[in-house]
Formats: structure tokens, C-alpha cells, sequence
């Protein structure tokens, strides 16, 4: 596209509506209200300022309260949205001092709880001792009783059959009072 | 060379000039100054815009602020709505300078007074109804399509001038240079010829019958420059298109 070629050709449609008369070779200022268009131009851009502002004010007024709508909303929102983060974290912190009591309650409980077996056992211990003991004694005092039971009836049975080979009255009864002195002497 | 004024007879005070500029010479260019100083005020109210916008920036936008969010978010919705969510936001700069610049450069050439400054020759008016502005205009447009799609594709972009058909191919050529044609051409005619319609108007009942026209001329303005910020960032979307294998996209 030859645009060197367009400017000459179509350069030539730049307007102007020239005074015959000022035709000046400076920079000037025409005057002239009829032909710079100034009384139209008046009336026009008063028209445009008149409708425009009621509209453009409008437009504009509507989109500023949306604006400001939109943040006061969003404003609302975050007040919201934060009032409910700081019950959450109280509610937050209440279940951990929950929890944390809780907990030093269950290590009471199990200190105490061990405490009461600790002791339970310690007892049950000292008294299976105790039982076992007081068995042994036991035992061995049957154990002795029937030592001894065992020894008097061989006695018994030794001088039984001594007697038997051929003793007198005399001596019979001086024996008999013998065992009889040594029994009752042992038996008391 | 049109000259109203001998088609409706002499001794009238204005004659209807065209072709008229403020050259500057520039090396071996020569360029119309006048349309560079009304570009120079467009960009610089631009900017002022711009500054007063953010200079103090509020949590809930008011007055400037308001104002200007309110244009980029106009902005955004056009180039996502031609580009497509996923390409769009790298081409809302362009696409809303764009827009911006044709679209102030319309309105100031149809509000601001310019004839009260007398230049040496020529006259002082949009920017955009200069051919050179808005073939400048286009041709970025067309370069930033071509470069979106080389980007996008690398030169697997040419190979889907054949699509869907090969007979398209000499069809896509010519589209190539009737994009950027189609683009200034119809900003610059109809800015110019609402001026041009004005200005003849004036001319001749110079009270109260030129405002219908003008109010016209500012919604023309208007669509002029939803247009060509539409149709640019269309072309872009257009050039990033996926065209082979339809399954992903």
C-alpha cells in the first residue's frame, strides 16, 4: 500500500472553513462567532453536558454503590468468617484444656489404681507367707505328735511283750508303776 | 480543490477549503502540522485523564476514578468478548488505545471549538480525518494481527490461509490488504464527511440548523470508534483462531 501516493491523493479532503479575509500568515484567533461555529458548539456541548451528566451520573453513580455494595459485603463476610474463626478457637482451646484435665485425671486414676494393686499384692503376698508358715507349724506339729505317738505305742509294745516273757506280780507292778511314774512324769 | 463558496455564488465571508495544510518539513518529509498539534492535545488529555485517575486511587472509586474504571472495564468486555477469554487480557492495551485515541480524537474534532485558532494555512481538527492517522491507525492494527497469529501459530499461520479450502488462499492475500484498507478508509470517510456535512452546513445557516447534524456527527463519532476498536481486535482474535483440528480450543 503506498501510502506516500494515498496522502497526496486523499490529503487534499483536509477542511477548513478559511476566512477569505484572514487569510494571515501567523498563528492567529478568530473572532468570528458565525463562522468558528461557536454558537452551535454552545448549544451542543450544553446539551451533552445537560443529558450526559443525569446519565453518566447515574451509570456511574450505580456502579460506585455496587462497588461499595460488593465490599461492604465482602467486608461482612470476612467479619463474619472471623468472629466464627475466634469461637472455633476458643471452642478449640476449651477441648484442649478438656482433653488436658482428662488426661490428668486418667494419670490420677492409673497412679491410684496402681497403687491400690501395688498394695493388694503386697498384702496377698504377706499373707500366703503368713498361710505358708502357719501351715509348716502346723504340719510340723502333727508331724511331732505322731513321732511321738509312734514312740510310745513301740514302747508300748516293747514292754508288752517284755512282760509277757515271764515277770511276777511284784515286778509287774513295780514296772507297771515305773512306766506308769515315767509316763505320767513325761505327760505331766 | 472543492470551493463552495463558487458554487453558491461570491462576496460570502468563508469560502469551503479543502486540501489545505499546515505543512511542516521534517528532512525530506512533509507533514501536516496541525493534525500532529490536535493529536498532541488528544493524547495529552488522554494522559491527564489518566494522572487524575489514578492519582488517588480510592478502595470505592469516585469521580475520575469511577469514570475511568468504568471506560476499561467497557474496554475489557469488548476485546474479551472478540478475543475470547483465554487471549484476551494482553490486548486490552492495544485495543483501548485504540478505542481511546479515535474515539477523543472524534469527539474533541467534534466539540472543541478549533477554529478559533488561525493557523498559517489549513485548519486545525480531529486527528482522524487525516488520512495518514487513521491508515497509521490500521496498519498497526494489521501488524499487531500478523504479529498475534506468527506468535500464536509461527508460520503454521499462512499454512491456515488454505483452510477450510486452498481456494481460499488468493481470497485470504486480498483480506490481507483489504483489512487495513476497509479500517482507515471508513474512519477517515465518515469523520471527514460529518465535518465536511457541518462545515457546509454552517456555512450556510450558520445558527441552530447545524446542532441535528452535529448531535448525529457525535454518535457517528462514537460508533465510528466502537468499530474500528471492535473490528482490530476481531481481526487479532481472528489471527489466534484455532482452524485445524476443531477438538481442542
Amino acid at each position: 500500500m503506498n501510502v506516500e501516493l494515498m496522502t497526496h491523493f486523499w490529503s487534499g479532503t483536509g477542511i477548513g472553513l478559511t476566512p477569505l479575509l484572514a487569510h494571515g500568515d501567523g498563528f492567529g484567533l478568530n473572532t468570528n462567532i458565525l463562522e468558528t461555529n461557536l454558537f452551535n458548539l454552545v448549544i451542543v456541548i450544553g446539551l451533552l453536558v445537560y443529558f450526559g451528566r443525569g446519565f453518566l451520573g447515574k451509570l456511574l453513580g450505580t456502579r460506585r454503590e455496587n462497588i461499595a455494595a460488593a465490599i461492604r459485603e465482602a467486608e461482612e463476610r470476612q467479619g463474619i468468617a472471623k468472629k466464627a474463626l475466634a469461637e472455633q478457637q476458643t471452642k478449640l482451646a476449651q477441648a484442649q484444656q478438656e482433653a488436658e484435665r482428662i488426661r490428668a485425671n486418667a494419670v490420677q486414676a492409673a497412679e491410684k489404681v496402681k497403687a491400690e494393686i501395688l498394695a493388694k499384692s503386697e498384702q496377698d503376698v504377706q499373707r500366703m507367707r503368713e498361710d505358708a508358715s502357719r501351715d509348716l507349724a502346723a504340719e510340723q506339729e502333727r508331724v511331732v505328735a505322731q513321732l511321738r505317738q509312734r514312740a510310745v505305742a513301740q514302747a508300748i509294745t516293747q514292754v508288752e511283750s517284755r512282760l509277757s516273757g515271764g515277770l511276777n506280780e511284784d515286778q509287774q507292778r513295780q514296772s507297771v508303776d515305773r512306766g506308769l511314774a515315767l509316763v505320767g512324769g513325761d505327760q505331766k | 480543490m472543492l470551493n463552495v463558496s463558487n458554487v453558491l455564488n461570491s462576496g460570502l465571508i468563508a469560502e469551503l477549503e479543502v486540501g489545505q495544510h499546515f505543512y511542516w518539513h521534517l528532512g525530506n518529509f512533509k507533514i501536516h502540522g496541525q493534525v500532529f498539534m490536535a493529536s498532541w492535545i488528544v493524547i495529552a488529555a488522554l494522559l491527564i485523564a489518566s494522572i487524575l485517575a489514578t492519582r488517588n486511587v480510592q478502595r470505592v472509586p469516585s469521580g475520575m476514578q469511577n469514570f475511568m474504571e468504568y471506560a476499561l472495564e467497557f474496554l475489557r468486555d469488548l476485546t474479551r468478548t472478540q478475543i475470547g477469554e483465554k487471549e484476551y487480557r494482553a490486548w486490552v492495551p492495544f485495543v483501548g488505545t485504540l478505542f481511546l485515541f479515535i474515539f477523543v480524537s472524534n469527539w474533541g474534532g467534534a466539540l472543541i471549538p478549533w477554529k478559533l485558532v488561525e493557523l498559517p494555512s489549513g485548519e486545525l481538527a480531529a486527528p482522524t480525518n487525516d488520512i495518514n492517522t487513521t491508515v497509521a491507525l490500521a496498519l498497526l492494527t494489521s501488524v499487531a494481527y500478523f504479529y498475534a497469529g506468527l506468535s500464536r501459530k509461527g508460520l503454521g499461520y499462512f499454512a491456515d490461509y488454505a483452510q477450510p479450502t486452498p481456494i481460499m488462499v488468493p481470497f485470504k492475500i486480498i483480506e490481507d490488504f483489504t483489512k487495513p484498507l476497509s479500517l482507515s478508509f471508513r474512519l477517515f470517510g465518515n469523520i471527514l464527511a460529518d465535518e465536511l456535512v457541518v462545515a457546509v452546513l454552517v456555512f450556510l445557516v450558520p445558527l441552530i440548523v447545524p446542532i441535528p447534524l452535529m448531535i448525529l456527527g457525535l454518535f457517528t463519532s462514537a460508533i465510528q470508534a466502537l468499530i474500528f476498536a471492535t473490528l482490530a481486535a476481531s481481526y487479532i482474535g481472528e489471527a489466534m483462531e484455532d482452524h485445524h483440528g476443531g477438538e481442542h480450543e
